[in-house]
């Protein structure tokens, strides 16, 4: 057992509003940079929808991720052989297009303009090229179903839906979406780290945060490439490769990162989780139809003495120890598990987990087109849901529907308890055989409850101290500076000194 | 009056005087353009023994065959059974017919009539300089030296022509590659000899190489050590880095070169992502807003 420990995090997707907020909260710290324009380390897509880059779980176009190769995996567009003969040619890689071209207003023009009969108007410029331009698509023009039959239509997960089945998610009375916010998984098995020539991206030991390093980075850009979220963009400034840093510099000082710390609606949760690195080759490769369960196996229980002595023994903090004990993730994830990885068979062993979407399940439409509550319950069950099953299992659990539908049968139960809870018109038996279905008692539910609406900030996020003192001491001897911190001038007074 | 007819009389002095000459330089004309190559009685050199030449060839064939020996062999049997017995055909040579007679006539002239059977089987004759000093085989390490730095052009010529490595190559380990206009010289003393070596370089027989060193001769002193240069460089072939360079070689390599550079190129476009995915979207765009 090799233990290690990792930053996760928490989406609950039923609480996501799609305000961009964390975007834009992104945005603003690290990418409102020249050559950064186009890059949104945090994005939020709506499903169904092509997402950013446009289509970018299609690996067959863009080659990302990892495929099983016997009892190992390689990496699918990149790698010794393929790597080198691409090296100077990467030939699968997103062009601006595919994100989109980014732009401005020529707001300055709309002051300075001379008096006139029309109004002033501010043009669109390219922030690339500095020229007017016709804006073509933006980062998320599949929003809110926008651009309906171009994008949501052109949904990568639809290939495994029936003709029907994708004709009847378009029903105007049926239709459904939900949002997806997406930032780098800071993977288990990071196809970006894999494919690296220089050995520039590396993941850090002790949070296991994954970066690109901005002085070995060397532009080969096969992580853009690997990466099978498309997460790591080429800055054509600086001709470096950037990625989400999980705001690595907030983290070591106690704060969450800014996309979670924004957050509007307060899906985002974060935490520490011990896992045994030993596995990781095992779980990545193992057969597709496992790669949920053995995923979620990896992650250790930090209650477990056994693992906490060799943890201890792998030099892990008694603070990180106690953080994984208190993490959200663990409970979303390891406890209730309610919480999913996104697209599992990238084989990256993703540390980002959804709580899916119970899509509307109050009601649907008859089919002699009257708005129906379903059944005389106000809380119909899983199987009355709008969406089809078959969507979410290819977003969350390779297509394994089972896997959601348990999810489903919790979150609906823990419904179900609140409103037995608060409007007291559930029978008792009712809620038993929901609780039966799910496998859970009324104080998970109640857990699940507290977590998901009520949880404070120091809830929602158990950060553990970066020990930033333990890290300096191994590079240099603090003693040196004792005595020659506090008070300096910068330019010298007259007397004294 | 008077002008017109001393021009007359110039014209007609010059070309009288340049016929008598031709007539009479028959001597002269063959030791400037044959005898590198030829002698008469003395047996193989370059070319065979022109001895008798003059009676067992007619005038028309010695002319064609001087003129232009490769043409003339695809036509002629005899001229093709020469070519081959040498190796190579003789260089086209830029006489006129009144000089090839001329020289036809010397031949006739100085043909001993009765010359031993043997003479003209003898193996090269190796004429020995008149000087001993000046026999390559004498020479020492200097002279080679000083050969290779004419050669090379590391030294010019007291002359100021050309040097060697211009048109020629030799396989030798301080030689850069040489040129690939003209023969490779890395054996030209055992094809040759001295003597052929000598007469070559004092009346050179290649139109290119006779216009290069017309006004520009080589000194003796320098066709000697040029001469001990190739004697040390042929015979110290086998030692010489191997480094063979052919008329084909800019061709053969060139093409795998662009083989190779074409299959790399074609290797990098072969899987690429050949469009932008939102490509059907951006042409949806346009339809719709021109159809407006």
């Amino acid at each position: 057992m090799n233990v290690r420990s990792q930053i996760s995090m928490v989406f609950h997707l039923d609480k996501c509003i799609g305000c961009h907020t964390c975007s834009v909260a992104c945005k603003n710290i690290w990418t409102d940079r020249k050559g950064a324009e186009y890059m949104w380390w945090n994005n939020v897509e709506t499903k169904p929808g092509t997402g950013y880059p446009t289509k970018w779980e299609d690996q067959e176009i863009y080659q990302g991720g990892w495929v099983k190769n016997g009892d190992t995996v390689s990496l699918k567009g990149a790698g010794k052989l393929k790597g080198l003969k691409n090296i100077f040619h990467n030939p699968n890689m997103p062009v601006l297009d595919d994100y989109y071209e980014p732009w401005a207003y020529r707001y300055q023009d709309l002051f300075d303009a001379p008096e006139g009969d029309d109004q002033p108007i501010g043009r669109a410029v390219s922030l690339i090229t500095g020229e007017p331009m016709e804006i073509q698509a933006g980062p998320n023009w599949d929003d809110d179903l926008s651009g309906t039959p171009d994008y949501a239509r052109k949904d990568v997960n639809f290939k495994h839906l029936s003709q029907a089945e994708q004709e009847a998610m378009f029903q105007l009375e049926k239709m459904t979406f939900h949002y997806l916010p997406r930032i780098c998984n800071h993977c288990l098995n990071p196809a970006c780290v894999g494919s690296c020539p220089s050995g520039a991206l590396y993941k850090r030991g002790e949070d296991g945060v994954v970066l690109i390093n901005q002085e070995r980075c060397r532009a080969w850009r096969m992580c853009v490439t690997a990466c099978p979220y498309k997460k790591s963009y080429y800055n054509w400034n600086t001709g470096k490769s950037e990625k989400c840093v999980l705001c690595y510099p907030r983290l070591e000082s106690g704060q969450p990162p800014a996309c979670m710390h924004s957050c509007v609606g307060r899906i985002r949760y974060l935490g520490v989780m011990l896992y045994d690195a030993d596995q990781i080759q095992q779980v990545a490769s193992c057969d597709e139809s496992q790669l949920v369960d053995r995923h979620l196996d990896i992650y250790l229980n930090p209650n477990d003495p056994a693992v906490i002595k060799a943890a201890k023994a792998n030099g892990i903090a008694d603070s990180t120890i106690k953080a994984a004990q208190n993490s959200p993730v663990y409970k979303f994830v390891k406890e209730w598990k309610i919480a999913l990885p996104l697209h599992p068979e990238f084989r990256t062993l993703p540390n980002l987990f959804y709580v899916p979407p119970l899509l509307p399940a109050m009601a649907s439409v008859s089919a002699d087109g009257i708005y129906d509550t379903v059944s005389e319950h106000l809380l119909a069950g899983v199987e009355k849901l709008r969406v089809p099953i078959r969507y979410l299992s290819s977003l969350f659990t390779a297509g394994n529907d089972q896997k959601v539908i348990d999810v489903f049968k919790k979150l609906h139960a823990v419904r179900v308890s609140r409103r037995d809870t608060t409007v007291k018109d559930v029978t008792e038996k009712q809620l038993s055989t929901v609780m039966n279905e799910a496998g859970m008692d009324v104080h998970t539910a109640n857990a699940i409850f507290r977590l998901t609406s009520l949880a404070t900030f120091e809830e929602r996020f158990v950060i553990p101290a970066a020990h930033r003192e333990e890290a300096i001491e191994m590079l240099e001897n603090t003693g040196d500076y004792k005595g020659s911190t506090g008070f300096g001038f910068k330019e010298k007074p007259a007397r004294g000194l | 009056m008077k002008m017109k007819l001393k021009l007359i009389g110039a014209t007609v002095s010059i070309v009288l005087s340049g016929m008598t000459m031709n007539a009479q330089d028959g001597a002269s004309l063959f030791k400037q353009t044959c005898s590198a190559c030829h002698t008469i009685g003395k047996g193989k050199l370059v070319g065979p023994d022109l001895k008798g030449v003059n009676t067992k060839r007619s005038e028309a064939w010695i002319t064609s065959f001087v003129k232009n020996a490769q043409a003339f062999g695809e036509k002629d049997a005899d001229a093709k059974a020469m070519i081959t017995e040498f190796g190579y055909p003789m260089p086209n040579q830029n006489v006129s017919d009144a000089d090839i007679k001329a020289i036809i006539k010397y031949i006739g002239e100085n043909s001993p009539t009765e010359v031993a059977q043997t003479t003209e089987t003898a193996a090269p004759v190796v004429e020995t300089p008149a000087d001993p000093a000046l026999d390559p085989a004498n020479a020492n390490h200097d002279d080679i030296l000083a050969g290779l730095m004419l050669f090379s052009g590391e030294h010019r010529l007291s002359n100021k022509g050309p040097s060697c490595i211009t048109c020629h190559n030799v396989l030798h380990g301080d030689l850069i590659a040489g040129g690939l206009l003209a023969k490779d010289l890395t054996k030209v003393y055992e094809r040759l000899g001295a003597a052929g070596i000598n007469g070559m370089l004092s009346a050179p027989p290649f139109p290119a190489m006779a216009a290069s060193y017309k006004d520009s001769p080589l000194t003796e002193k320098e066709i000697f050590q040029l001469s001990a240069f190739f004697n040390d460089a042929a015979k110290n072939t086998i030692y010489q880095p191997q480094r063979t360079y052919n008329d084909n070689l800019l061709l053969y390599g060139g093409g795998v070169a662009f083989i190779i550079i074409a299959s790399i190129i074609l290797l990098m476009f072969i899987e690429r992502k050949r469009k932008c995915v939102k490509e059907d979207i951006y042409k949806r765009q346009i339809k719709a807003a021109s159809s407006k």
